[in-house]
């Protein structure tokens, strides 16, 4: 049996990577609740803005401020112009999952192509940096993206729960016809929300980058317990992603800290099979 | 006002409106009766716009509606209640409420338009947190009507309110009806219930088989022996 810091110290390690989870799944959960677009695409601009992020900083040595700060919009643009695609070609949400598979595909080849497939590392004063707090390590990268986390899920949230945007989007994704009625542009409103999801990615593709070596076989690893915990914390539900995030990272960190790492990804599986008999509804 | 002129609508090959010609002046409340099927709905969402209509002329004050999208209904003062309610079930009833004034210029009286809303409906200040999916068939009619109301219409497109409700509910919808018609906004009321449509309009046409059979003020209509053994019990 593991000492109580050694479980304390996976817990810890669990919630950050919830926190990943999240912050991956947020784009995902919100195409899919709010316009019935299954988007798998979501994983490969993630890494995408991963490697540009490595590129632009460890490469060609511009401020990491400066690569957020252009990395947002660009991807929001991104996340437009993919929404375009789908209202051109009428994609309902069962080919938008086809369509989305192949351009991740194309996606990830045009990653290997550029950046090879070996693993990449991005050096920065803060990947090694860590704080102890009592007897846990905190890695100060980390403890960034959980806070940036915490604030685009709240964000994200707060959008869609007060602000009249947010409520058409709703709306919409209800009744389409009678929220037309009611002034709704769906067709508008999608554009942006398929922005804003992009725009989610390309944040948390900043953080694959940072906290970890990256290599572009790592986007289909993360997919399943991404899509398990969007399904898991109910679609277009921010908050619910967020603490289904947590659980399915400290339940997989756990697990590998008792048993053996190799056992991890069973929990996010066993996860979206157990919800998928007992809550089908939630799909 | 309102001003259909030959209007041809119909699903697929399936012609529901043959040749429907009707006006509604300012401020009047018009009742359209008929059996089921006779193509009212099929009316209102031509007017909504919800509906492309095959020929003929639809305008509003002057503005040819025909081609515009059912989201420009709003801003020329258009609002409906839809048949059946269809209301955004899993959102609470004040969002619900939000959605009628959607649209930039209604925002600015939204308080206004809620304490209105609430006023003519004190169950819904008490409900105002519930998701609208779970309330009774009563209450979720008169979200729909508030929905419409926060819109601040001068047209109100009506598509049986009464439909399952209890009769003391009734009572209060058609309160409100017969209230917001005092204070000027022109109406167009489908109505299962003629007897009661017929009672609280100012004029009445008949519908039957998507064409308008008969037209008259509905005092005149109440009187007449065809129609009362058609859709009054024969009485
Ligand atoms: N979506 C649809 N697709 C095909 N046909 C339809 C559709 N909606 C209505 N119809 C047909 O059009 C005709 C008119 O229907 P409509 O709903 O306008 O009648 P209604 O007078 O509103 O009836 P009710 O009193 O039952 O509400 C009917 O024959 C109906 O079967
Ligand atoms: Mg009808």
């Amino acid at each position: 049996m593991p000492s109580s810091t050694l479980l304390a110290q996976s817990v810890l390690s669990g919630v950050f990577s919830g926190a990943l989870y999240a912050l991956m799944g947020l784009g995902i959960s919100l195409a899919w609740g709010l316009l019935r677009i299954i988007n798998l695409a979501h994983f490969a601009f993630v890494f995408l803005a991963g490697y540009l992020v490595y590129q632009c900083i460890s490469v060609s040595g511009w401020s990491p401020t400066l690569v957020v700060v252009l990395a947002l919009p660009l991807f929001f643009l991104l996340g437009v112009a993919l929404q375009w695609l789908f209202a051109r070609f009428s994609v309902d949400e069962f080919a938008s999952l086809l369509v989305t598979f192949g351009l991740t595909i194309v996606i990830e080849s045009l990653i290997q192509w550029i950046w090879t497939a070996d693993v990449r590392r991005m050096e920065t004063p803060l990947s090694t940096w860590s704080v102890k707090l009592g007897p846990l390590y905190v890695p100060v990268v980390e403890a960034i993206l959980l806070l940036v986390t915490l604030a685009v899920v709240v964000a994200a949230w707060a959008w869609l729960r007060h602000t009249y945007v947010g409520k058409a989007l709703r709306a919409s994704a209800q009744n389409p016809v009678i929220a037309a009625a009611f002034g709704v542009s769906h067709r508008r409103l999608a554009f942006v929300l398929s922005g804003v999801a992009a725009a989610t990615g390309a944040l948390a593709g900043v953080f694959v980058a940072v906290g970890s070596p990256i290599s572009p076989s790592q986007m289909f690893g993360s997919l399943g317990v991404v899509l398990a915990a969007v399904i898991l914390g109910g679609l277009g539900n921010p908050l619910g992603l967020l603490a289904a995030s947590i659980l399915i990272g400290i339940a997989e960190a756990l697990t590998m800290a008792l048993t053996a790492p190799s056992w991890a990804p069973l929990v996010s599986f066993s996860l979206l099979i157990f919800i998928l008999v007992l809550r089908p509804d939630r799909v | 006002m309102l001003n259909l002129e030959s209007i041809v609508a119909g699903y697929g090959d399936a012609v529901a409106l043959s040749d429907v010609s009707l006006e509604i002046a300012a401020g009047e409340l018009v009742a359209v009766v008929g059996a089921n099927g006779a193509g009212k709905t099929t009316l209102v969402n031509v007017i909504a716009r919800l509906l492309p209509i095959r020929s003929g002329r639809l305008t509003w004050e002057g503005v040819d509606l025909g081609r515009l999208p059912p989201q420009a209904l709003g801003d020329l003062g258009i609002a409906l209640i839809p048949e059946g309610r269809r209301l955004f079930g899993a959102m609470s009833v004040e969002e619900n409420l939000d959605m009628g004034c959607y649209r930039r210029s209604a925002r600015a009286a939204r308080d206004e338009g809620l304490e209105r809303v609430y006023r003519m409906f004190p169950i819904l200040r008490e409900r105002r947190s519930q998701m609208a999916g779970t309330l009774s068939g009563g209450q979720q009619q008169m979200v729909a009507i508030g929905r419409a109301l926060m819109a601040r219409p001068r047209l109100l497109l009506i598509d049986e309110p009464s439909l399952g409700l209890a009769p003391s509910v009734v009572q209060q919808v058609f309160e409100v009806i017969r209230a917001v018609h005092a204070e000027g906004v022109s109406m167009l009321l489908i109505e299962q219930n003629v007897a009661l449509a017929l009672e609280v309009a100012d004029r009445g046409y008949v519908l039957e088989g998507g064409s308008i059979v008969a037209a008259a003020a509905a005092a005149d209509l109440l009187e007449r022996p065809d129609i009362r053994a058609a859709y009054l019990g024969g009485a």
